[in-house]
């Protein structure tokens, strides 16, 4: 009997739920805290009931287990001690001011960009002048003290590595896709070959191609350091990359546009210019974010092969006698600061994106 | 075409390692240290006690030590340094290729790294007697090796360590399975977390992982040693005034400790052998008679000045493995002579 009430209480709900959703042909918000949507989502028969507790109370533990842990367990001392080591690496105290500057010039920027309208128009070139202003104030050199790059480190360096690498690799792939589009053979068939071959290839042999064999070509006296040709070397990887990206976004646009705009008389390089690049740019967008961030994590793999960046760091630090076996923490730390890093830069592309779409609506 | 393509690659390719090889010939990395008057030292970067980064940001520990030893016999100056923490499998590349002078880092000295036809490298004198020895926890009742038959061992890969541990256990006929990891540290979180039932690895590294567990008690080294491990430096095969340099460096660590001389009392040595004619061995030892530093290319005081920065053997032992130190481990087979151990220096003259 109670069943059947149940029964029948629960058609009444469905019933009214198909009723509405007939009337308003958009979907409704619905309030997450609606007792009677709850009820009917989580409770409506004995499995779902003891799946949701189940869940409900497995959850809880959870949570509880991982804040007593985060908050009580843990030992922070390898992050509060090491805070500087962790964002400027072995940087002299004396002139540390350099890189954690640059760090706050990119998070204020960031946060302007997303937040607010200043400087709109010249927005993409101070961040392209971003890269050299941090190699700048890292190396040294017209007024400020030469430091050598080796005592690089840290978070600054991750960030150094990632917007370095991405200016060269940016401008080489759209000259790659390009390439890949002339009607010159030759240019068209050394594009195809370059990218082929190191798409072919997995990164942490081109990363130790350029860390280790490269001085081997070189005569004994000279020597380039280490961060430019890990730069060079994810640029170069990175590059084929973002040239398929972009030759994909070149494909999505229909021919006639070309046509028209040679009818039109504009100019080969207007035309590339002016209507190929920023619409292929645009359709490519959301995969290059991905290259963005993708890049970003592969510089982790520069600490197996010695340079000292956020992971690098992280386990020197592990080695330290006061530290051992603080392995969770740093990790979770590490995992978290790689999370702020890629939200901003996920946040910084949607807005770009948004940007983007709104010039198209002018158009 | 193609054909042409890589006719010309293969002659770039020739002209550019001919050239490389030429410049080794000719001349010494010696002389290059002393002209970017930087010496680059490769450490691991990662193994407590031998080499770690400290909270500011500098490198520490016995293998860091030696690069400062180094450093300051050839430049003069401790500081000029610059560290490369490499890992196991690229710590010969990056020496083969010049990555690095010298390479502080943990190495066993054995007969295929020496050759040509190996790695192709030339070991300085032992810097530390080592061995393998296996780890257990007390609770598992592991007595001895046959215990751990069909168990799994936590182990570093590519090292000798995990040969060591294969040609123990065939030898046996005993089945096991390794389980790899890639440095010392992933080997303990390993062990800790209950992956394997016992960890192998040279018994200081052992020794140090073991001091830093939260109940080092609970957990026991066993008797068996698989393996000598003499540790040592090296510098790249067939760059002899590199490698005395280097081989010298060490053994003078070696002498001033038999000698008595250290980093407090070097003054006073130093004046006494100046004063006194008679201690003809005292005052070639420190420079103040014969020519030995420029035998080597380096400046003849080059023994006081390692003395006065990183100070003798005992002193960087003591300060990094010795008693009261985060790592502990017992000197044993690593004293001089003198005091029952392996340590010796041939004579300075």
């Amino acid at each position: 009997m109670n069943l059947l009430k149940k029964n029948n209480s629960q058609k009444d709900i469905n019933l009214k739920h198909l009723t509405t959703s007939s009337t308003n042909s958009l979907p409704q918000k619905i309030n997450p805290f609606n007792i009677r949507i709850l009820t009917r989502d989580f409770f409506s028969n004995p499995l779902d009931t003891t799946l949701t507790v189940a869940l409900i109370f497995i959850s809880i533990l959870g949570s509880v287990n991982i804040l007593e842990w985060l908050i009580y367990k843990a030992n922070w001392n390898i992050v509060t001690k090491n805070i500087n080591l962790f964002i400027v690496g072995s940087y002299p105290k004396e002139y540390s001011w350099r890189p954690i500057s640059w760090l706050l010039i990119i998070l204020i920027i960031s946060i302007t960009t997303l937040y607010t309208n200043l400087f709109k128009s010249r927005r993409y070139l101070i961040w392209i002048i971003i890269i050299p202003l941090g190699i700048y104030l890292h190396s040294g050199g017209l007024g400020l003290k030469p430091l050598p790059t080796d005592i690089w480190g840290g978070l600054s360096l991750t960030l150094i590595l990632t917007l370095s690498s991405g200016a060269i690799a940016f401008p080489l792939g759209i000259l790659l896709a390009l390439g890949k589009q002339s009607e010159i053979t030759l240019v068209r068939f050394v594009c195809k070959i370059y990218i082929e071959v190191i798409r072919s290839l997995p990164l942490i042999a081109v990363l130790f191609f350029g860390q280790l064999l490269i001085p081997l070509f070189l005569p004994m006296e000279v020597e380039i350091n280490r961060v430019s040709r890990a730069v060079l070397a994810f640029a170069i990887f990175a590059a084929s990359y973002i040239a398929e990206d972009i030759r994909g976004g070149l494909q999505a646009i229909p021919k006639t546009q070309c046509e028209a705009a040679e009818a039109l008389g504009l100019s080969k390089r207007q035309i590339f210019f002016q209507i190929l690049l920023p619409q292929s740019i645009r359709t490519a967008l959301p995969s290059l974010t991905n290259q963005a961030i993708g890049l970003l994590q592969n510089t982790s793999l520069m600490a197996i092969l010695g340079l000292v960046e956020l992971l690098g760091i992280s386990r020197s630090l592990l080695a330290n006698p006061e530290f051992i076996g603080l392995y969770l923490e740093t990790y979770v730390w590490l995992a978290f600061i790689y999370w702020i890093i890629c939200s901003i830069m996920s946040l910084l592309a949607k807005k770009l994106e948004n940007e983007l779409r709104i010039n198209q609506a002018k158009e | 075409m193609l054909k042409r393509l890589i006719t010309g690659l293969t002659t770039l390719a020739m002209l550019t390692s001919g050239c490389a090889t030429m410049q080794s010939s000719r001349s010494s990395r010696l002389d290059l240290i002393k002209k970017r008057g930087v010496l680059v030292c490769g450490v691991s970067g990662k193994i407590p006690g031998f080499s770690y980064l400290n909270t500011q940001g500098k490198y520490e520990g016995l293998d860091v030590d030696i690069c400062k030893a180094v450093a300051s016999a050839i430049l003069e100056d401790p500081n000029k340094v610059q560290y490369r923490p490499l890992t196991a499998p690229e710590r010969f590349t990056a020496l083969k290729t010049g990555e690095i002078d010298i390479l502080s880092r943990n190495t066993t000295f054995n007969l295929s790294r020496d050759s040509i036809q190996g790695n192709g490298v030339t070991f300085a004198p032992v810097i530390f007697h080592d061995g393998q020895g296996i780890m257990v926890s007390k609770a598992s009742q592991i007595k001895n090796i046959n215990d751990l038959r069909s168990r799994n061992i936590c182990v570093g890969s590519g090292t000798t360590t995990e040969q060591n541990l294969n040609d123990t256990f065939q030898e046996n006929g005993i089945r096991y399975t390794p389980i790899k990891y890639q440095d010392l540290n992933q080997v303990v979180a390993g062990y800790l977390s209950g992956r394997c039932s016992a960890m192998t690895s040279d018994r200081s590294q052992l020794a140090a992982a073991r001091s830093s567990f939260s109940n080092p008690d609970r957990h026991i080294i066993l008797e068996e040693v698989l393996s000598k491990e003499p540790l040592a430096p090296a510098s790249i095969g067939g760059d002899q005034k590199l490698s005395d340099a280097l081989r010298w460096v060490i053994y003078t660590l070696i002498a001033t400790d038999e000698f008595g001389i250290n980093s407090r009392n070097i003054d006073t040595k130093l004046a006494i052998a100046k004063s006194n004619p008679n201690l003809s061995s005292l005052r070639r030892l420190l420079g103040v008679d014969g020519e030995l530093g420029n035998k080597i290319g380096i400046s003849n005081n080059f023994v006081v000045n390692i003395v006065k920065s990183t100070g003798n053997y005992s002193e960087i032992y003591n300060r990094h493995l010795g008693p009261g130190s985060n790592v502990e481990i017992p000197r044993g087979l690593n004293h001089t002579y003198k005091n029952g151990g392996l340590l010796i220096s041939p004579p300075f003259k």
